[in-house]
């Protein structure tokens, strides 16, 4: 089998930089982390210098998730040795029996940690998603509200919590998660785009004229967002079907909705160009926007 | 999505090169800026001991001293905006416009591992030992297929 650097021919410190990129980026691409990084740590561990060590965390977790043991178990073999009464590999150590499903050691270990530190957050992170692995949602939810209580900046378990919400079909909690979210990130517009999108699903005639102009605004953040296109739509269309407006309001939104779907249809285009299958493609796009209209029963 | 992004990474490679000697170049102007400008206040202490020896406390620093400070000062500035690495946009949306789903829901202290992944990665050698007792609870939907065949 040839190595990764033979078959896209690329030199150890692209590896290395393509492995930081992942890392920063949160991308869980978990086999060709553990190919790039197997590759790197056998062949060219004296170059990394303390790289290494970084690279032996992530390429254990991305080991787990492709159920390498054996690789997972070197990596942390490794990180014992040189960092040997660390909590960060003890945590990882933890991680390594959560995903042998021995939750009760696994449990058992965190508990030490915090012990010996009550401050640290990974590992009342990592016993919230036991609870979540072994199916126990609403005393995640409780506990992780608890840590949120004492961690109010913690953005990725706001995250997380607002998608234990969704996955408990309680929008309103989740909306509320989303809201810290963008208090905190104004210029992100992914986190206004999933208001309007749990906004829209809560429905209603407020909530989706909320969702519409959530969506409004995810768009004047990013022109590109095509989910947000296609809920602006969908909102405004939905809104001038309602039988409840006013006539103006009814004509503002029949407005909103033809420019988003021109939008749509512009996009698609620029999108086929050059290819040539262009022409069916618009023409799939503009029957679905059509079938998507909502009409009244 | 590797090869294509590691293909590119490859390009990138020769510009590498460059950009290193780039550094270095800039490294090396901002040496010589802090050289210039140790040079100039030495100039000034040595004039400010002479002016006391000959008693003439009264004449300004020489204006090619105060020039050499000025310049090297501005020297040492351009080289180092150069060698700190890369500006970032002013607009905070600009960085993210390039940013998807795909990424923003995973967070990495609260990953799962009781996913597909570890049976559908499992090796094949090892498949025929894992109908047994502790592989129940993991994978109950497989073991039940099986039993269907019987």
């Amino acid at each position: 089998m040839s190595s990764i650097s033979e078959l896209y021919d690329v030199t150890w410190e692209e590896m290395r930089d393509k492995l930081r990129k992942w890392r920063e980026e949160n991308f869980r691409n978990s086999e060709q982390i553990v190919d790039v990084g197997e590759e790197l740590i056998n062949e060219h561990a004296s170059k990394l210098g303390d790289d290494i060590w970084i690279i032996y965390e992530q390429v254990m977790i991305a080991a787990l998730d492709c159920s390498r043991d054996d690789l997972a178990w070197s990596c942390l073999q490794e990180l014992k040795r040189q960092f040997p009464d660390s909590h960060r590999v003890k945590r990882l150590a933890g991680m390594r029996l959560e995903a042998l499903e021995r939750y009760e050691d696994a449990n058992k270990l965190y508990d030490s940690i915090l012990q010996d530190d009550p401050t640290n957050t990974a590992a009342r992170k990592r016993k919230i998603s036991i609870l979540r692995a072994q199916g126990k949602s609403s005393e995640a939810i409780r506990e992780l509200n608890e840590y949120l209580e004492q961690f109010v900046g913690d953005q990725e378990a706001w995250h997380e919590l607002s998608e234990l919400y969704i996955n408990e079909h309680d929008y309103a909690k989740a909306a509320f998660c989303l809201e810290e979210l963008m208090m905190t990130n104004p210029h992100n517009h992914l986190y206004c785009e999933q208001y309007g999108e749990v906004k829209y699903t809560q429905g209603g005639l407020e909530n989706l004229e909320l969702a519409r102009k959530y969506f409004a605004q995810a768009l004047k953040l990013n022109n590109r967002n095509m989910r947000a296109l296609f809920g602006l739509y969908m909102s405004a269309s939905h809104v001038a079907a309602s039988p409840k407006v006013s006539a103006k309001v009814k004509k503002d939104n029949v407005k909103y909705a033809a420019w988003a779907a021109s939008q749509i249809s512009r996009a698609y285009q620029m999108a086929g160009r050059g290819k040539k299958e262009n022409k069916c493609s618009v023409k799939a796009v503009e029957e679905m926007l059509e079938s998507m209209q909502i009409t009244m029963s | 999505m590797t090869q294509r992004s590691l293909r590119t990474a490859s390009r990138a490679s020769i510009g590498c090169a460059r950009v290193k000697m780039a550094s270095s170049f800039w490294k090396g102007v901002v040496g010589v800026g802090l050289f210039a400008l140790a040079h100039a206040a030495f100039s000034a202490a040595q004039h400010r001991s002479y002016m006391r020896l000959t008693e003439k406390e009264n004449e300004t620093l020489p204006i090619d001293i105060v020039l050499q400070t000025l310049l090297a000062f501005v020297i040492t500035c351009y080289g180092i905006v150069h060698i700190s690495g890369e500006f970032k946009d002013m607009d905070a949306s600009s960085e993210l416009k390039n940013k998807t789903f795909d990424t923003l829901r995973n967070h990495p202290s609260f990953y799962l591992f009781n996913h597909r992944g570890r049976v559908l990665f499992r090796a094949p050698e090892q498949e025929p030992s894992t109908p047994s007792a502790q592989a129940l609870p993991s994978n109950p939907l497989r073991l039940r297929k099986l039993e269907n065949y019987h």
